[in-house]
């Protein structure tokens, strides 16, 4: 079954009288467990596909279903209650809430989905210490290191076990040996079925994909099955 | 989730010290300015509402018109009373109170209890009605009986506790100058608001039945204050139409009897005795009466400092809003609804407008005595919080608390909540694209709420500075007499003393440092009433009514009030008492005459008098008014006050001089002297005591403005750090980019000192219009006021843009 289903999917962005075309006759489909990379040059479209995907952006033609709701007729306040139940997000520099700590900014789509507080806590904790970061939950991010914050970001992608991840570029604020340990996360993640779509500047982040959708100027130009199911 | 709000907005609030310092100091004052005018305010609206039934209680007022000339007064004639009682239908009650001169302070009467003298202020006299209408609490005594029989006292508690200490006060004979009372009840006032303000009363049934005759008889003798209490039923505006209509009948009947030559009407008024503390319109009315309008004034200040103090919040917040974009931006994408982020917004400002309602209230209760100073009342922070009389203050402050925090939070959770998340969570340029678009747009709203704060601030700086010049004017004006070295002296109501009054103040002037001595029924500044008189001796002639001033020998001398034509009265003895009269210029000119001096002139219905002389004119009243025509009575006997020229520069020896001659004097009593330029002054207590009020007020609007523009300066120059080390690389002069950098600013305030000026340019001409001598506005008081506004809005900028500019290019520059 596709969790996602684009089809000439196209956004313009409009700067006073010049108007640029990011996304053109975009026809994506994602299949549900499937590890999707999305490659190209700066400027190609990547993040601006990603963030249509996650409903954090609007496009100006085209069909958009996610799992099997119509996006385009949902309206801003549908669209949020989609995205916190199903949607997880993680991006390259992170964006967790300074002013919170590990353990709250882990909780945060809990409380946002009304969990009840001991089945958060029961929740946020098994998952800290699965992502090894128990130890730091009363700290603030900005305490961390870059591979810790990042590992964080993802737990919080993952609390409320949502079954699409979307990660933009998660390593490239990080050095090989935590971009690693970030890769093998989603990896893990995705052998336990959660469907994730990963833009990427890396080839060897890439090579933990099973599918690579290349994007050139603001179209898709080719797609390459990485390894078999 | 709630207390998960109340934890981040903590921290927030905690991470951004001088964020929250600013925003708090300014709330704080803003809430502290509101209380200190909302008590005041709340303190003048409890006048006179706490009396049983006081929605069926009236207060009858008169104006009375003869001859075109017309006169709104609080006094009408004694009988009306009588007439409300016995003449209508659905009159519960009908009482009346004798006028005593509220407005004299240094008017008292004295007591004498056990051999004793104890100075009383205000006597006054009402009937046994008086207590059934307004019903003060009887510490001892009863309120049905304390007024029936002659000779019956009732007093105050501060008079009671003042003569007989903690000892019942029931059953002792005070003694007046003349006669003796029986106290027959001790009242409660204190607390209680009113526009009555008395020490003691007596029994009208102890005037002699002469005196209550003619007080019965006639229509026109304004004596008394009367009140009304009308039953149920009563349509009060029937009522009045019904009792004028009665009224005229007997004036007419009156008229005739006493042959009177009059052409004119009386006109009597029902007013609700919870609005008589807003009346300030009426001559011989309570000197507490305050004009409402100077409420509102300060209503809307009050609003104005505010609103102030909630702009700098939202200004500071919304400009902030840029830094915490990324996490607002992140809360909705972790799934946060527009609702939980205002929520959000809401607790933080909830937090800050707490912290600076408790630091506001501690404020208040730390200035509250100065502030008493400075209104002249005695106001409790605390009193107010657990006073159930009114409207709880309590409730007043939570309605505040919530409305504060809900304006404060909701305008930020607006600008954040229309933020994409996608635009801010890659790092997009904050300058570009839309939301470039939402920050340009709510700058302009910034700089729309900074040009709102400033046309206030600005405004109060010009009433301020006007209001000033006008006191000063008041002060400096050529009143038309020599008010310099002269001491004013009051004469005890004593009859004894009267009858001794010559030989005092032949004493008095037997000394080197006394000039001249002189009496007065009245102190120039004061007004004294009007009278009927007429030109010539027949009634043929209709009547006039002009004001009148009774002045004992010397007067015009001791003054300096230069004679036009004729004399001044005659030295003792002289047959001027009764049948020579002085008038000034005006009233040759009000009367038409051609020749003055010799001219025949009487009261109405007397012969035998004529004009004596005329004198310049002068102010004879406040400043308020116009030099109004003016008769002057010799009547050296019936004076109230000796006044007392000294030598320039020998005041000391003078003031002894007088003490020691006073002492000398049998029944003198307590010597009550003041100079005749402070007794002046205090007719201008009221428009000084609101010139310090402006200027507190304005004072705290300017700084709470200076706050906010620090705030929003400081943050949105540091976010151009980079763009000044750019400049500076490029070339630019630190000159230059302080200029750049203050004159966005500076543009706002001019702009806004432009608004302001028309604005405060007709509001203060309004109030400039209530005084017959005014200055004229001109343009150099608003160019003043614009350029000190400037003045300090250029202060404010420069503390942070010259530390910004002086940055080091190459650290400027690696700040994102």
């Amino acid at each position: 079954m596709n969790i996602i289903e684009t089809s000439g999917l196209e956004k313009i962005f409009q700067a006073e009288s010049v108007e640029t075309i990011a996304l053109r006759n975009i026809n994506f489909n994602v299949k549900e467990g499937d590890f999707v990379a999305v490659m190209g040059p700066s400027g190609c479209g990547k993040t601006t596909l990603l963030n249509i995907l996650g409903m954090i952006d609007d496009w100006n033609t085209g069909s958009f279903f996610l799992l099997g709701h119509n996006v385009t007729k949902l309206k801003e306040k549908q669209r949020t209650i989609l995205r916190k139940n199903h949607i997880g997000f993680v991006f390259q520099n992170f964006n967790l809430i300074e002013e919170l700590t590990v353990y709250e900014n882990v909780e945060l789509p809990l409380q946002y989905l009304g969990w009840k507080k001991k089945a958060r806590q029961e929740r946020v904790t098994a998952l800290l210490e699965k992502m090894q970061i128990a130890h730091r939950s009363n700290m603030f991010p900005l305490q961390l290191s870059g591979g810790q914050q990042q590992r964080v970001a993802v737990a919080r992608a993952v609390v409320a076990n949502p079954p699409l991840i979307l990660a933009d570029e998660p390593t490239g604020n990080l050095d090989s040996m935590h971009g690693e340990e970030v890769m093998n996360l989603l990896d893990a993640l995705n052998k336990e079925g959660t469907t994730i779509i990963m833009v990427t500047h890396s080839q060897r982040d890439a090579a933990f994909s099973r599918r690579v959708v290349h994007l050139f100027d603001g179209q898709i130009i080719n797609e390459n099955l990485n390894k078999l199911d | 989730m709630t207390g998960n709000y109340f934890k981040i907005g903590i921290r927030v609030l905690v991470r951004q010290k001088g964020y929250t310092l600013l925003n708090v100091a300014g709330l704080m004052l803003g809430i502290a300015v509101f209380i200190f005018i909302y008590l005041f305010i709340e303190s003048e609206v409890r006048y006179d509402r706490f009396w049983s039934d006081n929605e069926k209680i009236y207060r009858i007022t008169n104006e009375y018109s003869l001859e075109g000339n017309s006169e709104k007064i609080a006094l009408t004639p004694f009988r009306l009373a009588s007439d409300l009682r016995n003449e209508f239908h659905g009159v519960e009650e009908a009482t009346n109170l004798f006028f005593t001169d509220p407005a004299d302070e240094n008017d008292v009467s004295t007591i004498t209890w056990n051999g004793e003298v104890f100075e009383i202020p205000d006597i006054s006299l009402a009937d046994g009605s008086f207590f059934r209408i307004f019903d003060y609490h009887f510490l001892e005594g009863n309120r049905d009986s304390a007024l029936l029989k002659p000779n019956s006292i009732v007093i105050n508690s501060t008079t009671a506790k003042k003569i007989f200490g903690d000892k019942p006060a029931i059953g002792n004979k005070l003694r007046t100058n003349l006669r003796e009372y029986l106290v027959t009840g001790v009242i409660d006032m204190r607390q209680k608001l009113s526009h009555l303000n008395f020490d003691a009363i007596v029994s009208v049934s102890s005037l002699n039945e002469k005196e209550l005759k003619i007080l019965e008889h006639d229509y026109f003798w304004m004596t008394c204050y009367t009140y009304v209490k009308l039953a149920d039923t009563v349509n009060p505006d029937d009522f009045e139409y019904r009792f004028n209509e009665f009224e005229r009948v007997g004036e007419t009947a009156y008229i005739q009897e006493e042959k009177l030559n009059v052409v004119g009407s009386m006109q009597y008024f029902l007013e609700s005795v919870s609005l008589v503390h807003f009346n300030s319109s009426l001559m011989y009315d309570s000197p507490t009466n305050v004009d409402v309008g100077n409420l509102y004034v300060f209503a809307v200040i009050a609003l104005f400092i505010l609103l102030t103090a909630s702009i700098n919040y939202i200004n500071l917040t919304t400009a902030r809003s840029l830094k915490r974009s990324r996490e607002i931006g992140m809360r909705k994408v972790l799934g946060a609804l527009p609702r939980q982020l205002a929520v959000q917004y809401i607790v933080e400002s909830l937090i800050i407008t707490l912290i600076a309602f408790v630091l506001a209230l501690a404020l208040v209760e730390w200035l509250m005595p100065q502030f008493n100073q400075l209104v002249d009342k005695n106001l409790s922070l605390l009193d107010s919080l657990v006073s159930r009389e009114n409207f709880p203050f309590g409730i007043v402050l939570l309605a505040l608390l919530s409305i504060l925090s809900i304006i404060g939070g909701s305008f930020p959770a607006f600008v954040l909540n229309s933020f994409k998340p996608a635009h801010v969570l890659k790092g997009t340029s904050f300058s570009s694209g839309k939301f470039g678009k939402q920050q340009f747009t709510a700058g302009i709203m910034r700089h729309f709420l900074v040009i709102i704060q400033y046309i206030v601030s600005i405004g109060m700086i010009m009433a301020t500075i006007i209001v000033y010049s006008q006191i000063n004017f008041l002060k400096n004006h050529e009143l038309g007499f020599d008010a310099e070295n002269v001491y004013v002296i009051n004469v005890p109501r004593d009859t004894n003393f009267r009858q001794q009054i010559k030989q005092t103040m032949d004493l008095l002037a037997k000394h080197g440092s006394i000039l001249e001595v002189s009496s007065t029924q009245n102190v120039p500044g004061y007004t004294e009433g009007k009278m009927l008189f007429q030109v010539g001796d027949t009634n043929a002639i209709p009547v006039q009514t002009i004001n009148y001033f009774e002045v004992g020998y010397g007067f015009f001398r001791l003054l300096n009030i230069p004679l036009i034509s004729g004399r001044y009265f005659d030295d003792f003895p002289s047959d001027d008492t009764a049948t020579g009269f002085i008038i000034n210029e005006a009233a040759v000119d009000f009367l038409g005459l051609d020749t003055v001096v010799g001219v025949p002139f009487n009261y109405a219905g007397k012969k035998g008098g004529k004009i004596v002389g005329v004198v310049r004119n002068f102010n004879s009243s406040s400043l308020h008014q116009d030099v109004d025509p003016m008769v002057f009575l010799l009547t050296p006997h019936v004076s109230r006050y000796i006044m007392v020229k000294v030598v320039p520069g020998r005041h000391e020896e003078a003031e002894l001089h007088i003490s020691d001659t006073w002492k000398k004097v049998p029944s003198g009593g307590t010597l009550h002297m003041i100079s005749l330029q402070s007794k002046i002054g205090s007719l201008y207590s009221g428009d000084k005591k609101m010139l310090n009020l402006f200027f507190y007020f304005s004072l705290f609007v300017v700084f709470i403005s200076s706050l906010g523009l620090y705030g929003l300066s400081s943050f949105l120059i540091q976010q151009r750090t980079r763009e000044i080390g750019i400049r500076r690389v490029l070339g630019g002069s630190e000159k230059q980019l302080i200029t750049m950098l203050a004159l966005g600013y500076l543009k706002l305030v001019f702009l806004s000192g432009l608004i302001a000026t028309p604005i405060v340019f007709f509001l203060i001409n309004k109030w400039l219009e209530g005084f017959a001598y005014h200055i004229s506005i001109h343009i150099g008081y608003f160019i003043v006021s614009i350029l000190l506004a400037l003045l300090v809005a250029l202060f404010t900028v420069l503390v942070r843009s010259v530390k910004v500019v002086n940055e080091n290019p190459s650290v400027a520059l690696k700040v994102q």
